[in-house]
This record gives C-alpha cells, structure tokens and sequence, in this order.
C-alpha cells in the first residue's frame, strides 16, 4: 500500500497481468530444477535425468495422498487420519487380494470405498457434531488404525496382487509406470481442483462458508464429500504402496501424514483454506522429496538431516509468501 | 517365606488402592491356582513384535501349562514411562512372573529392582535390562553385527561401495550390531561406506530410504542391512531389474526366500540371514515356568544374562518347509503360507519343539503338543555387554571376535 501511495504514477496493470498462481508454482518447480541441478555438486550421479526418474517416483505416493488433504485444507479442514486410511488401504489390499489377479475390477473399487466411508465419518463428524477437524480425524485416525492392528493381530497377511508389483516395477515409452500415474493424476487432479465447478465451489466454501452458504451452495455436503475423496485417495496410496513393497505393514502411512500437509502448504496452498492449487502441491511434493534424497546423499548424522528438513520447508514457506512474490513481480515489471 | 512375601503384596495393593486384589491370592498363585504370569510388549504393531507375542501365548495354551498359568498380556506402546507403571500394576496385582520385551535397557531398573524384591521373576527377552536381578535372555551378545559384516565383506572379496541400513536411532540394540560391524569395516581400508540411513526396521522404509541412497549410488557394491532387508533387494530391483548384489541382513521370509532363488543368485544375489529371533519370547516363558515349578535351579543374580544363539543362515542353507514347523533343517515358509514381512526364525526344534505356524501367527496351540522339558546344556551364560546388559561391567576383549564365518580375505 505505501508503496503505491509513495509512486503514485507507476502502472501496475501490467504487473498484474502476471497471475500470482502462476509465480508460485513456476518458482517452486525452478527451486526443484535449481536443486536437482545443484545436487550435482553432492554427488557425480546425480543432476541427471534418472535423479529425477527417481524423485518423480518416490513423490507419486506423497501426491496421491497430498492431493485429497489439499482439498481438505481448501475447505479449511485438515485430515490427519490419512496415515491410518493408507493402512487401511495396504492391509485390505494384501488380505483381499492375497497373491492373486482374480477380481481385481472390484476389489480395487471396494477397497477404495471402504476408505470413503471413512473420510464420511470424518465428514459428518466435523460438518454435523461441529468436532474440529484435527480432533476428529485424529479420533476417527487412532480408532482405524486400532481396527486394522486388530484384524491383523499385528501381522498384515497376504500379498497385493502380482499385476500390481508388475506394474509398479514396469515402464512405458521408457518411463515407470508410476510417472505416467503421477502424470495423469496431477492433470486430473488441476482439471477438479481449479478448473471444475466442483472446485470452484470448493474454493468459494473456504473463502467464506457463510457467504457461501448463503449463496446457496451445499456446504456440508461438499465438505463430506471432500474428506470421502482425501480418504479414498489414501487408501489408493496404501494399495499402491502394498504394491511396491509387495506385502503391508501397520506403520506404512506414518510417512506421509505430515509430509503430506507440508506438500500442500509448500505448494503454495493457504493452510486458513481458500486458496491454493494442485499442481503447486505436486511441486511441493516433489521439493520435499529431491530435498530428501540429496539429504541422504550427503551422508550427515540422523539429526541433522532432519534440523536441515524442518530447516528448507520452513524457508520455503516464508519465501513464498505473497509479498514476497508481489515485490518480485513488481521488480521483474519495473525492469522491462 | 513366599507366602509372606506374597501377604506383602497384598498388604501393598490394599494400601495403593488397587481393587484387584482376587488376583493376589496366597500360595503364589491366582484364585483358581494359576500362576499369573503377565506378557509384557511394547509394540504390537509389527510382525517381529506379534509373533513373539503369540508364541508365549501359544505356549501358555499348551498342555500342561493351560491348566496351571493364567497369562495377562499387556502393550505398553514406546514409552518406557508406561512400562514402568505398567509394571508397577503387574507387581501390585501378585504377578509371579513377568516376560517382556523391555523398552529401555536403563529406565526399567528401578521398577524392576523393586518387583524382583517381591519376589517377581523378570524375563527380558531380545532387549535387556541392566538391573542384574532379572534375566535376560538375547541374541545381542551372538554378535550379528560383526558377522554379517565379514559375510559382507568376503563375498565383496575386501573392497566395494556399501550402504548400512540401520534400525533405530539411539537404540542400544542399533548401536550394538552397528559397532561390530564398524569393528570390521574399519579393518578393511578397501570397503567405502557411501551411505548410511536409519530404516526403522520396517520394510517399506528401508525400500524407500534405500531407492533414496541408490539414486545418489547406483553403482553401489553390497549392502549391510538390519531387519527390513527385504526392502533393500526391492528397490534393488526396482532401480535395475537385472541387477542385484550381495545383502546380508535378518530373518524375514521374503529376504530368505530370495537369497535362496536361482534367478536372484543370476543376477548377482548373495549373503546371510541372521539377527533376532522371535523365538527368544518362548525360550524364556520356558525358562521361568522351570523354575517357577521349581525343574530349575534359579540362577545368581549377575550370572543371569542369557545367550540365544545367533540364527545364521546363509543362502546355500535356506531350506523350504513342506509342512507348518521347522522339520529336517528346513527355515522358511513359502508365500502360499506366510507374507514376506514374517520373520522366520519362529521355531526351534531343539528349544521350542512344541511350535507350529498356527502359534506364530495366531497364538494357538499346536493340535497334540505337551511342553517338553528343555535339553540338558540350553541355557548358556552371555558375555558382558556394557550399558546392554550390565552396569558396571567390563566388555571382555573378545567380544567382537566371530563366531560364525572366517575372514576369506585378509585386510
């Protein structure tokens, strides 16, 4: 404001041109092409494009789950039952499937539903009883997790099905099958996120659910539906992750919960809801993961790997801020 | 002068409030004439964790044992504060026993100290308690880490790039293996460790952890790996399909199956699988109900560390089971039985003959089994191992001196 008031006469219609969405996501995924390209420096393998084949792996995971809590946290929410449902969804995989391709078509769908009925009982839960969403979806979280270690009596039987640990091991057109996945996932994902009424409807609820309410949308219905679909994402995690470690373990989710908030709010996403897209959390994924690979490539004691974590995501988060971007969009308009 | 001890309790749990007071009848035993023995876990949440459990619960169900010990299992999750108090519940309650994976080899002594003077046998089993007045009964002291590590090492002919995949970070049984390991790294100036990573034990972290360091490494030469070590041959795999290179690491079944599979050993598979037994749990159930029956002679207290030997099999010795228990030398169940998470070394013909797959994996019985008296010699005092299981304790000078395999390369 001051500096508008100081320079009265400068025309910032053309800085505004430049959407701030956009300077988002591009400097998250130049940080990523900086530090993939930088990485070279930790090790002679690195900086090239199996580096990334790698990245782009290991963070499919994080995505998938990354893009129902985005849309969570888009409606002010948060679901920290995620780590749980991913169980949930390992487990029911290696049991219902137990080594075979035989009716995959709706054991896939089964298992995916079963985990929306959860997200509902989140849903419900914060929309009608009015719990805070952290507390319900820890409750709902420790209760699912309990039903799981119950039903396996600690030991998760079976296996997923071979078509599935083929799949995640095989490559197209020279790219893992999973990148493809991930490719499909995230323009999907962007498609529903910022381009669908759906969305936008989504985005309206955050900004403001009473104007929103009033304006006649379906608010409690759409917040349901949003943890159904956060829950169904993480149970697809799960069955992907079964797949890729052929078998499951009770504390397969306990990765992702907070990386998965982190991804969201890296990206660009506002954690007061509202504001944000899918395509900066798939960035933010992706930061968090080449962050963590150079970190294991540097070879430093356990703790510091994790101080210089906490360290990069917290300076992501006040580096992406959007004064930040603003005085940089004024900066990059006043040099033309 | 049980009995006495046993009106002290009682007078104790009457004083603490406790209203369980049925379970401290006199004449050491529950009101039905039982022994209450308590099973004492930390986690239960990992297949290691619940097969240890349900061996102890397999054989409490037994014949003779159904008729004369109560069990009472209780988890305690990963705070040592919660065993404490958990353990102080156990002692006001007129335990006779207590067997447990200890969450702390320190924090535990004092409740321990204090149980051991009511009379409460304590059996530790895998981790131990520096508290001398309580048994422990571990694989520690077999010295994993030093053996696979010169398995490692002589399969790498003396020089290569290793990764070490770690379990626990400040964990004194992590620190233990990865000691004797290092006493044999560093004796070899041409083995270059280029990546070090804590995998929790878990095998999907040690997949992911592992698919981290090979992005760096892809050309790295052998693999050091504690339980999860079946993630490592995955991501392997997932890294070149056509490319593997020697591992040793622990028990699982999945890791077993593959050291033993020709098309693995092709693409460049080699190494061992040893480490912790659940089985531990079930050798030291025994070992307290023989004296609590009064079979065995109750050991001197500072001469109370047990040894359980050390599993070790490398790939040439991975034998299938045709049936449900380790019979003619076989080690692992195959897929159609088990997941690839279980860790094999349930059984033990000689120790533990009573067991079959069916108390691994749910804590039943085996169909016509009676508890068999343990052989002459199976119980074999372990060194001394500082901070581990003592105290004020000196390491011998041996103690990383291998038991298993010989150099096959010199340094």
């Amino acid at each position: 404001m001051s500096d508008q008031t100081a320079i009265p006469l400068e025309d910032t219609r053309k800085a505004q041109r430049i959407s701030p969405t956009v300077v988002t996501v591009a400097t998250i995924y130049g940080i990523v092409a900086l530090m993939i390209v930088a990485s070279r420096l930790v090790s002679p393998s690195f900086g090239g494009l199996s580096q990334l084949e790698t990245i782009l792996y290991l963070s499919s995971f994080l995505v998938f789950c990354a893009f129902g809590q985005g849309l969570v946290i888009l409606v002010r929410g948060l679901d920290l039952s995620i780590a749980s449902v991913i169980t949930v969804g390992g487990v029911l995989s290696a049991a219902l499937m137990d080594g075979s391709n035989a009716g995959l078509f709706y054991v896939i769908p089964a298992i995916l539903l079963a985990c929306a009925l959860i997200g509902v009982v989140n849903g419900i839960g914060v929309t009608v009883f009015n719990v805070p969403p952290f507390i319900m979806t820890m409750a709902v979280g420790i209760i699912v997790y309990s039903l799981c270690l119950g039903f396996t009596g600690g030991t998760p039987r079976g296996f997923p099905a071979p078509v599935l640990n083929d799949f995640m091991g095989s490559r197209f057109i020279g790219i893992p099958a999973p990148v493809w996945l991930l490719i499909a996932f995230a323009a999907m994902g962007t498609l529903v996120q910022s381009f669908s009424p759906f969305g936008r409807k989504l985005t309206a609820v955050g900004n403001n659910p009473e104007a929103a309410y009033v304006a006649g949308l379906p608010s409690r219905r759409l917040t349901v539906s949003v943890y159904a679909i956060s829950a169904a994402c993480a149970g697809f995690t799960g069955i992907l992750l079964a797949s890729y470690a052929n078998g499951a373990t009770l504390r397969m989710g306990d990765d992702y919960l907070l990386p998965s908030i982190a991804a969201v709010v890296v990206g660009g996403s506002s954690i007061l809801g509202g504001k944000g897209t899918f395509l900066g959390t798939v960035g933010g994924a992706m930061l968090l993961t080449t962050l963590a690979t150079i970190l294991s490539a540097l070879g430093i004691g356990q703790g510091w790997k994790t101080i210089m974590e906490g360290a990069v995501i917290l300076l992501a988060l006040i580096l992406l801020r959007d004064t930040v971007f603003d005085s940089l969009r004024a900066v990059l308009v006043r040099k033309d | 002068m049980k009995v006495t001890n046993k009106l002290k309790t009682l007078a104790l749990a009457a004083l603490a409030g406790t209203t369980m007071l049925s379970a401290g009848a006199a004449d050491a035993k529950t009101a039905d004439g039982k022994w209450l023995i308590y099973l004492s876990l930390s986690y239960s949440g990992n297949a290691w964790q619940s097969e240890a459990a349900n061996i102890v619960k397999a054989l409490a169900k037994t014949p003779p044992y159904n008729e004369t010990v109560e069990l009472v299992e209780v988890i305690s999750g990963t705070d040592p504060q919660a065993q404490i108090s958990d353990y102080e519940s156990m002692i006001a309650n007129g335990a006779d026993g207590i067997v447990s994976f200890p969450i702390s080899s320190n924090a535990l002594n004092r409740v321990v100290r204090r149980g051991c003077q009511e009379d409460v046998l304590f059996f530790m089993y895998d981790g131990t308690v520096t508290e001398q007045c309580a048994y422990n009964i571990s694989f520690l002291s077999g010295g994993f880490g030093e053996n696979t590590a010169q398995a490692l090492v002589n399969e790498l002919g003396g020089k290569g790039k290793i990764f070490l995949s770690r379990g626990v970070p400040g964990n004194s049984v992590d620190e233990r293996h990865t000691d004797g390991a290092m006493h044999i790294f560093n004796q070899y100036p041409g083995i270059e460790i280029v990546s070090e990573y804590y995998s929790y034990w878990d095998d999907r972290t040690t997949q992911q952890e592992t698919a981290k360091a090979l992005a760096a490494h892809p050309d790295v030469d052998g693999v050091w790996a504690q339980a999860g070590e079946y993630g490592v041959i995955q991501a392997l795999l997932q890294a070149d399909e056509n490319r593997l290179v020697p591992v040793t690491g622990e028990n699982s079944a999945g890791f077993r199956l593959a050291l033993a599979n020709p098309d693995m050993q092709a693409k460049g598979l080699a190494g061992v699988s040893s480490g912790s037994a659940p089985a531990q749990s079930g050798f030291a159930f025994k070992i307290m109900m023989e004296i609590l029956n009064g079979e065995r002679e109750p050991l001197p207290e500072g001469e109370r560390n047990i040894e359980y030997p050390l599993p070790w099999v490398p790939a040439d010795a991975v034998k299938m089971c045709e049936g449900d228990t380790f019979e003619d030398g076989c080690n692992v169940f195959g897929e159609d039985k088990v997941p690839s998470s279980f860790v094999s070394e349930v059984f033990n013909p000689e120790l533990l003959p009573e067991l079959s797959l069916t108390s691994a994996l749910d804590g039943n019985p085996t169909e016509g089994a009676t508890i068999q008296p343990l052989p002459e010699g199976a119980v074999k005092r372990a060194p001394d191992m500082p901070g581990i299981n003592c105290r004020s304790c000196e390491a011998p000078d041996n103690q990383y001196d291998l038991t298993k395999i010989e150099a096959t390369v010199q340094p």
